[in-house]
């Protein structure tokens, strides 16, 4: 009874109905596709084509090939602003990740007050990296600072030059942005907190745990998922330190804190030299993706 | 109070706790570090110009003013800077929440070709320094003639991928049943959207809408290097340029412009606090 005929009929009609169905599927995504593409995948594409170009404010690029990366590798100043960026990392990155572990840590215990503890902590997460900078700018300030008057009380003499000297500018930085981004990490930990079963520590505790042990052994390794996103993102978001800066230093005194943004912005926006810009730009996502790689491998991630 | 709450006391079985106690003292500790900025700030910007550099720093000025908010609003357009702000922060707001929607539909609940790969390049944007696309964007807008508009500060940060992702998590915990008793009744792939989805997504909705606003109320670099006129300027970069005036000493008017972009963003945020934990908390992504 089953002729070949119908059965082709059928599947031509569902492969018409499946085409249909990818063309409706497409047309809910072109909205975004469409800002997407224009507005994030095109200008990556592009601002890797622009590396290895010579492209000033108007006018064509000319191709230059890796002349940019060579230039930018034997500059002095590129490569003391990768340093610093590193130096950056370091000191802001691994507290940000080991005290928003803490903070988590702290909030989560059954202590009265501890939500409005954690909305102060919160707090400054809505503010702009603009204010943030000109209030630590104030706080941090030589002679009537409030954290040398402090520091003064506690017998830190003479009071540190913060934002003067090359020595503490970076520091400095580090601090205000701890401040004010250390929350997020808390926020992300505290979930992860909460997901952990309650049965865990009551096993543990049958074992004979105590409290360190339980955070050593129970809390910490089911966090692993959790550091595997935190730690990835905090360090790339610490490469990409630029707002502080522009802010509270504009990169001095004497370039301790002028860091990789702060090359791009100059090189970009005000010597408008775009292609050694965008090579700049380049070696900042190598830098950021291969950490990113390597850290994921370590974890046993991917 | 409740027998979960005596269990949080400092006194246990009558006698004094010490770890609950140095438990608290650390939180006090914290809240203060957290909290003292906010307060020094205002209580600066609310000092007569003989107090600002008083020493020993006093906590609450003798003669409190508002002599500084009078010459920041006189000495500066703020509240042009307000409106640019809140004009851009809206574009990008409407425009994120109208395309991720859209978008995170299909790729939460229909099977089509190049799904998984459309996923895929969508998240990795995730792992993208944005400084790569300043040159671009930048020379794009100059192009076609769009620097200092308001276009173009808004609408690239509407490509962002946080809230499609945020969106497709949740459509996929929607119950099938729901769709397909729509779907019965004759509800259209639009229809199911606006009649099941977006009602049941609220909460998701208020998140992206919030943490859009709040990410593009205080974005930097982009609006810094894109508008270069008053007419256009957003709050942060007027913060920022004027603090590069050469005003570096009037800590007073400094505070006080610091004050105002702040307490908003501040009452704002009491307002809606759960909205951005969830939203940090879901995602990792910290706006």
């Amino acid at each position: 009874m089953s002729s070949p005929a119908p059965k082709k009929a059928k599947r031509a009609t569902s492969s018409w109905i499946s085409v249909k169905n990818d063309l409706i599927a497409y047309a809910f995504m072109a909205p975004y596709l469409f800002l997407f593409i224009v507005f994030l995948l095109l200008p990556a594409f592009v601002g890797v084509y622009a590396s290895f170009t010579k492209w000033g404010i108007i006018g064509d690029p000319k191709w230059r090939g890796l002349k940019n990366y060579t230039k930018l590798l034997n500059s002095e100043l590129f490569i003391e602003s990768l340093q610093n960026t590193l130096y950056f990392v370091v000191l802001a990155a691994i507290p940000l990740i080991v005290l928003g572990f803490l903070l988590a840590l702290l909030v989560n215990q059954k202590l009265r007050g501890r939500n409005i503890a954690r909305a102060i902590v919160f707090l400054p997460h809505v503010v702009s990296v603009a204010a943030v900078g000109i209030i630590f700018k104030w706080i941090l300030e030589r002679s009537s600072g409030l954290l040398n008057y402090y520091l003064g009380l506690l017998g830190v003499n003479p009071p540190i030059n913060w934002l003067g000297d090359p020595d503490s500018a970076m520091p400095a930085i580090a601090i205000t942005t701890i401040w004010w981004t250390v929350n997020g990490n808390m926020i992300i930990y505290l979930a992860g907190l909460q997901d952990i079963p309650e049965d865990l520590y009551e096993a543990a505790r049958i074992d004979g745990a105590g409290r360190w042990q339980e955070v050593r052994y129970v809390t910490i390794p089911m966090l692993l998922p959790v550091n595997a996103f935190v730690i990835p993102l905090t360090v790339i978001a610490c490469w990409r330190v630029f707002g502080q800066v522009f802010v509270m230093t504009r990169g001095g005194p004497q370039g301790s804190t002028f860091t990789i943004a702060q090359y791009i912005y100059e090189t970009a926006f005000v010597k408008f030299d775009m292609g050694v810009a965008s090579a700049a730009g380049v070696i900042l996502m190598l830098i950021t993706l291969s950490f990113t790689v390597v850290q994921l491998r370590a974890m046993k991630v991917i | 109070m409740s027998e979960s709450w005596r269990k949080d006391s400092v006194y246990q079985d009558g006698s004094l706790n010490y770890g609950r106690l140095a438990l608290y003292a650390i939180m006090i500790f914290v809240a203060i570090i957290w909290g003292a900025p906010f307060i020094w700030m205002f209580v600066t910007s609310i000092k007569p110009d003989n107090e600002v550099f008083s020493y020993p720093p006093t906590w609450w000025p003798d003669e409190p003013t508002l002599e500084f908010y009078t010459r920041l609003f006189e000495s500066f357009p703020m509240m042009q800077w307000f409106r640019n702000s809140l004009i851009v922060a809206t574009i990008t707001t409407v425009l994120t929440l109208a395309t991720n929607i859209l978008a995170a539909y299909p790729l939460a609940r229909m099977r089509f070709r190049g799904r998984k790969i459309v996923l895929l390049i969508i998240l990795s944007t995730f792992l993208l320094p944005g400084e790569i696309l300043l040159v671009p964007l930048f020379l794009g807008m100059i192009k076609f003639k769009l620097a200092n508009t308001y276009f173009s500060i808004a609408v690239p940060a509407a490509a962002n991928a946080f809230g499609v992702f945020l969106m497709t998590q949740f459509f996929l915990t929607i119950p099938v049943e729901l769709e397909e008793a729509g779907r019965l009744d004759g509800c259209s792939r639009l229809g199911l959207l606006l009649r099941i989805f977006i009602p049941l997504s609220k909460p998701v909705i208020a998140t992206v809408a919030i943490f859009t606003f709040v990410r593009s109320w205080n974005d930097f670099f982009w609006p810094l290097i894109i508008s270069n006129t008053d007419a256009t300027r957003t709050v942060p970069v007027g913060l920022a340029v004027f603090v590069g005036r050469g005003l570096s000493m009037r800590f007073g008017v400094i505070m006080a412009s610091a004050a105002a972009a702040t307490i908003p963003a501040v009452i704002f945020f009491l307002l809606l606090q759960r909205y951005f934990v969830r939203g940090i908390s879901t995602t990792g992504l910290q706006g």
